[in-house]
């Protein structure tokens, strides 16, 4: 098949652009294509949407291709662009603007659609002419859009377009704003957009982009409590596999760039963590009979969650005392900022203590070694995580030439 | 369906297109350009040559089009929905968005049903009547490039009344804040919190070309990461918010260059730090020394 820009799948292009955008020095025989060719054609495909972002080095192995962003210097997110490229046929194209043309000057029936594009639009062209079905079809598809309506006239249908949306500059803003904040903001991209953004984004995780397809799906499935099968594709194992859930929350990080869907497991009978970028589809399934149930087990699970971990599901008490000196207020705005489910309390007048109670405490070591430079005393029921900690400390004294012994 | 060509670039391409052959403006060299500034980097190649020869048959030879009236693009269910779901977001306020319009549509989702389980406790007070009323105004400022007068409590808790020009408002999702980017008599850039701003006036237009929005120059700090603990993968996704270049240099490590700006440097110090001895700060010498400093004051703490 011939080159094209656009595309008809988007599952295929989307690891591509994960892997240029996250890893970016992959060799072209490290990617999982089928043939050279099927890489080449996806690099030339990224390439051309994403202009200016795309780059690459050679080293002794070869060519590495990377995308690369600074999301504090782009007011738009680049990676919606890959939403705008699917591909259409001839008379897609060209029936979305006759048939709007048609409805611009009121309501119309199929025949007199046909009528119109055969007696008018294509008048002047060699082209053949649409059958009723073609126009039909795509009449009802933008009436599924929400585009048109449809009513009875006779035993025919007659069309116009549904009730006009009307953007107020308040909208605007809202729109420009949320685009780039919120989940599925991809679909705030499809309004036009106007003039330069009065906003910008500071530790924006600009993939989330690419799960949006996930994200709606999943979305679909909560807000009419079904159950979804769930189509795992795992990097490391390189297979695919499939679970059956209750979806139950979202769980999104803003420092980490990680996306996670709860769901109640039905054959594991317990609540389990999934990665929205190792998912590869959602299968909407039926009507969950009770869903207050799993609500309920969601509020009494979430509490003891410090990140996305429930380990085996029994409790770690972890304490920390956190130095910190009279002119350092913002130590204590720190922990009480970032405790989640924690409690902060001053220990004496140098001294904050931190405590928690919490699923898997090897979750929170990342945190913790944040207060290196100030970790008074570091207790906890797992003896490895305050092992870890000593580990790490003697190793990082290593690396950066510090006192060993001291540690 | 998310992914629909009604969304898509050559859809808005020839939409335009279309919009100047109605006005009897299009010449061959207005289509190009349009296809070059709306399209992709190749769609030069497709676009005007369908509607040449025909399989798109929208322009005659002539450029002319027998379309009656420009192109529209009426918002979709899809939109509208997503709409919907932003009444529900407490951020909304901020933006006096009418709420009607939007009765008989159903959200995509529950804003509820998404747990941000790492954002920071203290975010912004988005439904103090004080602050929506001073976001709204900074934001006019922005947009109208007015000069504004704000009122603020600086970190060491003195107060203080500055003469600002506004480029941008910036939002931390981290942090769940505004923040006013702006330029004030002293200094060529500022940060404002707006949690800290108790009170702004709108004073007169600026030029805004005589007053750009400054180019900041960004640092470069060079990390070498040992693959043990997934550390790869954490650190490429958790850095991915910022320009970086990442290499192979051994069977097991990477290198990983990232550029930042110097006012970020503490918050990135921490987030280097939370990775522990899988990642190394090769350069520049500061930031490694910082660590060191971190790594000495803790050996003080008598732990471990």
């Amino acid at each position: 098949m011939a080159y094209s820009e656009l595309i008809k799948n988007f599952e295929k292009v989307r690891s591509y652009m994960r892997d240029f955008y996250v890893y970016g020095f992959k060799g072209r025989n490290e990617f999982d294509a089928k043939s050279a060719r099927i890489y080449d054609d996806e690099y030339r495909r990224v390439k051309a949407w994403l202009e200016g972002y795309m780059n690459s080095y050679t080293d002794e192995t070869g060519k590495k291709v990377f995308i690369s962003i600074d999301s504090r210097a782009v007011f738009h997110n680049p990676l919606y662009t890959a939403f705008k490229t699917k591909s259409f046929t001839d008379w897609d194209i060209t029936l979305h603007f006759f048939l709007l043309d048609i409805l611009s000057d009121g309501p119309a029936t199929v025949g007199d659609c046909v009528q119109r594009i055969t007696e008018v639009y294509l008048k002047d062209f060699p082209a053949e002419f649409p059958d009723e079905r073609t126009v039909r079809n795509k009449l009802s598809e933008y009436e599924k859009m929400g585009i048109l309506v449809s009513r009875k006239r006779g035993r025919n249908l007659v069309y116009s377009f549904s009730e006009e949306f009307r953007e107020s500059p308040a909208w605007r803003d809202a729109i420009a704003f949320y685009t780039e904040a919120m989940p599925l903001g991809v679909i705030g991209s499809y309004f036009p957009q106007s003039g330069a953004s009065p906003f910008g984004f500071k530790h924006r995780y600009l993939l989330d982009a690419l799960d949006s397809e996930i994200v709606y799906d999943l979305c679909e499935c909560m807000n009419e409590s079904r159950a979804a099968e769930l189509t795992l594709f795992s990097r490391r194992k390189k297979q695919e596999n499939t679970h059956t859930v209750y979806p139950v929350r979202f769980y999104f990080s803003v420092q980490s760039g990680r996306q996670y869907l709860l769901g109640y497991h039905y054959r594991f009978r317990r609540p389990m963590f999934f990665r929205l970028d190792c998912l590869k589809k959602v299968k909407a399934l039926e009507t969950e009979k009770d869903p207050e149930r799993y609500e309920a087990y969601w509020q009494a699970f979430d509490r003891y969650l410090w990140g996305v971990s429930p380990g085996d599901h029994t409790l770690d008490h972890l304490e920390m005392l956190i130095h910190a000196g009279p002119d350092e207020g913002f130590i204590a705005e720190r922990l009480m900022r970032e405790k989640r489910h924690g409690t902060v309390e001053q220990a004496d007048g140098e001294t904050w203590k931190f405590t928690a109670d919490v699923y898997d405490a090897t979750e929170m070591l990342p945190w913790i070694r944040t207060f290196i430079g100030r970790i008074e005393q570091l207790t906890c029921t797992s003896d490895y995580v305050v092992r870890c900690l000593q580990d790490d400390l003697t190793a990082m004294n290593r690396m950066y030439g510090g006192d060993t012994g001291a540690v | 369906m998310l992914f629909d060509e009604y969304y898509g670039e050559y859809y808005a391409c020839v939409s335009e297109i279309l919009q100047e052959a109605l006005k009897g403006t299009l010449t061959k060299e207005k289509l190009i350009d349009i296809t070059r500034r709306r399209g992709f980097a190749e769609t030069v190649l497709t676009i005007p040559g369908h509607l040449k020869d025909g399989s798109w048959p929208l322009l005659t030879a002539d450029l002319k089009t027998a379309l009656r009236h420009p192109p529209q693009h009426p918002v979709t269910l899809l939109q509208k929905r997503w709409l919907k779901t932003l009444l529900d977001d407490p951020k909304i306020r901020l933006f006096n968005v009418p709420e009607t319009g939007l009765e008989d549509i159903r959200p995509l989702f529950d804003p509820r049903k998404i747990i941000w389980y790492d954002r920071y406790g203290d975010g912004d007070p988005y439904e103090d009547p004080g602050y929506i009323e001073r976001f709204r105004l900074l934001l006019e400022a922005v947009k109208q490039h007015r000069r504004v007068q704000v009122t603020f409590t600086s970190h060491r808790g003195r107060q203080n009344t500055w003469t600002v020009l506004p480029y941008r408002l910036e939002y931390s999702g981290t942090d769940d804040k505004f923040r006013l980017l702006c330029e004030s008599d002293r200094q060529r850039y500022r940060t404002l919190n707006l949690q800290r701003i108790s009170a702004c006036r709108l004073l007169e237009a600026f030029d805004p070309e005589e007053h750009p929005s400054p180019l900041l120059q960004n640092d470069s700090v060079q990390l070498e990461i040992v693959d043990e603990r997934n550390a790869l993968e954490r650190a490429m996704l958790q850095f991915s918010y910022l320009a970086k270049k990442t290499e192979r240099t051994g069977e097991n490590t990477y290198r990983m260059t990232l550029q930042y700006r110097r006012e970020d440097e503490t918050e990135l110090l921490i987030r280097i730090l939370s990775f522990g001895p899988v990642i190394r700060v090769v350069e520049p010498d500061r930031l490694a020394m910082l660590i060191r400093e971190r790594l000495q004051r803790q050996s003080l703490c008598h732990f471990p």
